[in-house]
């Protein structure tokens, strides 16, 4: 147990390093100067140069800028945006909270109607039922995620009315940030009419986590159908079968955990293409995420919001898939390592 | 009188005759690849299907909606856009720079992921312990993220996106490689080549490769329609294709200003990259499927 928890704690710590090291090149392999990528600011004459340089330890050996980008990193200095003047920390800090909010609700969506979903294709494999919902589910799979949402606006908000199109929640509410996560921040909020607030946050996160959550539940129920499948398979089905055991029991007492056990390092990929579906769900919902932040800032080549950007959320997903990996490592020590699921 | 000869009679057929047998079946699975043999046709064949050039814009006949529509033409099968280029022809050729990129991107990442792949799958102790925690952590990072830092370098063009989804399909294929290669180096016609002598290369290529090639083919499949989808969702976005240029992505962000006035500029190329994605998947599964009744009987 603790050879694993070590072994995951290097892991996590040399991935971040990897990290860091690519983060901190960057500055160099942007184009331009690279004194002007990492403060925005345009020397005047030499010794201006001379004294930013000096100031931003640009005049140092890559080894020592190097520590000194880690050490700022750490501390919380993460710089300035140039095009908000800003610091990039707390940016970050309310972009980021933003899409894991998002991110969430979908990857519930996915938990909460895809596994069961799965697991009701999977004991009536290849019946009609199997197969209804094995095309719908392949079927919403393939809908590229920028489309499906511009039809969810088209429909729900231009045609019917029934959901805002845009922003986090109507400018006549004002919630203070305490977790960064709009609905909770409403519940915590002291404003008077909490329960109206309440309602209109939701209406606005109904349709982005609605087209992210969609394809995570399509690739969810796929997942799930095949794991069960597979399991149905295993002898010792046949065996409890032979026992005479009813299927409810078979289902409740073998098929429903064993048939768990490959879709959890499963999820760890699906938090991927989660991020990213969000990321590009943002930018058509103007959701003030950090993949909306992150896409800003490539137009106008903000350098140094990019290099944090990239950090932060390469962080976050790693911590998660990592966090995963390691929970399904202590619930199962038996398996395989690199084994997983197909679809 | 004819001599019966069971031994002439009989026919064995071979491996994928068999998948194709069994894949052929499936009613759902063959019209997915009718379909991905149309978007295919049409798209190497583009210049000779389409009535006009993908580029040319004439200005009498603006947005003319498609000829289904009471006012539409037949001369414009799916109307014409903002620049009056003919959607038809944009559509055909966009089929074939989204396919075309997105099949060269998983051959170059298929390419790279299997040798990447099969070198760790065959290193042993700290050395892979350590290049497959890498390679595993590494997977985890967005394809959007890595595209967004290539554009950053390079600055945009289709290109570059190509660029960026090839480094985003790599883990994939070499994680599956890996466990391949694991689980096959640990099996008993594997240890008698070894007996025979067999290096490491050989082992690979007269051995290991044959065996592959199916989990190759599967996995090339969804990496296909995740690059589709990457490099439309890129052109989307303004970070890969750019405007003049007829990649479905960019053709949808083009109509998506007049949406209001021409929702079929909107629709339709949404239409083709949903139908595109949809029938590689379909080939995908079928051939999924075909292999696992082939395997198990």
């Amino acid at each position: 147990m603790i050879q694993i928890l070590v072994r995951y704690c290097t892991l996590f710590v040399l991935t971040l390093l990897v990290l860091a090291i690519i983060s901190f090149s960057l500055a160099y392999l942007f184009p331009g100067d690279t004194l002007e990528n990492l403060t925005g600011l345009v020397p005047e004459n030499d010794i201006q140069r001379a004294a930013l340089e000096r100031q931003f330890k640009l005049d140092q050996s890559y080894i020592f800028q190097f520590f000194y980008y880690v050490g700022n990193l750490l501390t919380g200095d993460w710089g300035y945006s140039f095009t908000s003047g800003l610091p990039l920390r707390e940016e970050v800090g309310i972009a980021m909270p933003a899409t894991i909010e998002l991110a969430t609700y979908a990857m519930l969506m996915a938990l909460f109607v895809g596994v069961p979903l799965g697991y009701y294709a999977g004991i009536r494999c290849y019946s009609t039922s199997d197969h209804l919902i094995n095309s719908v589910s392949i079927t919403t799979y393939s809908f590229p995620v920028f489309w499906f949402a511009l039809l969810l606006i088209l429909i729900f908000s231009l045609q019917l009315d029934a959901a805002p199109m845009s922003g986090r929640i109507s400018l006549l509410y004002d919630i203070e940030p305490v977790t960064g996560f709009i609905l909770i921040d409403i519940l915590l909020s002291d404003i008077e009419n909490k329960s109206l607030a309440f309602k209109d946050a939701l209406s606005h996160i109904a349709l982005p986590t609605f087209s992210i959550g969609a394809i995570a539940t399509a690739s969810m129920i796929r997942v799930t159908r095949r794991s069960v499948i597979d399991v149905k398979h295993r002898p010792y089905i046949a065996a409890a079968l032979s026992r005479g055991l009813s299927s409810w029991q078979i289902f409740f007492r073998h098929i429903l955990r064993n048939a768990l056990l490959p879709i959890l390092p499963l999820m760890a990929i699906q938090i991927t293409t989660l991020i990213t579906n969000a990321m590009i769900v943002e930018t058509l919902f103007s959701w003030p995420g950090i993949g909306n932040w992150l896409i800003q800032a490539i137009y106008q080549r903000d350098y140094p919001a990019l290099r944090i950007g990239m950090m932060a959320v390469s962080f976050v997903v790693i911590t998660l898939t990592i966090l995963i990996d390691l929970f399904n490592r202590m619930i199962d020590p038996s398996r395989e390592k690199y084994e997983r699921a197909t679809v | 009188m004819p001599q019966f000869s069971l031994y002439d009679e009989e026919f064995h057929p071979s491996p994928w005759q068999r998948t194709w047998a069994s894949f052929k079946a499936s009613h759902i699975s063959m019209l997915g690849l009718i379909m991905l043999a149309l978007f295919v046709v049409c798209a190497v064949f583009a210049p000779l299907i389409t009535p006009y050039d993908a580029v040319e814009q004439n200005i009498d006949g603006l947005l003319i909606p498609p000829s289904w529509v009471t006012n539409g033409s037949i001369s414009h099968l799916f109307g014409t856009d903002a620049l009056g280029r003919d959607l038809f022809t944009r559509i055909i050729y966009g089929c074939r720079i989204t396919l075309g990129s997105a099949f060269i991107t998983v051959v170059l990442a298929m390419l790279v992921g299997v040798s990447l792949g099969t070198f760790a799958g065959m290193l042993r102790g700290v050395r892979s312990s350590i290049a497959n925690h890498l390679l595993d952590a590494l997977m985890a990072i967005p394809t959007l993220l890595i595209a967004i830092i290539i554009v950053a370098i390079l600055g945009t063009g289709l290109v570059n996106s190509m660029w960026a989804i090839t480094l985003a399909l790599i883990p994939q294929f070499v994680h599956h490689t890996r466990s391949f290669v694991r689980a096959e180096m640990k099996k008993e016609y594997i240890v008698a080549s070894k007996l025979d002598g067999a290096s490491k290369w050989q082992l690979f290529v007269h051995s290991i490769l044959p065996n592959m090639t199916e989990m190759l083919v599967v996995q090339s499949t969804l990496a296909l329609s995740i690059a589709v989808i990457d490099i439309s969702a890129l052109g989307f976005l303004n970070l890969g294709a750019q405007s003049p240029l007829p990649e479905l992505g960019v053709i949808l962000a083009d109509g998506l200003d007049v949406a209001y006035l021409a929702p079929w500029n909107v629709a339709v190329p949404g239409m083709a990259i949903f139908f595109m994605v949809l029938s590689i998947n379909i080939v995908g599964d079928g051939l999924r499927s075909a292999l696992r009744k082939r395997v198990s009987h």
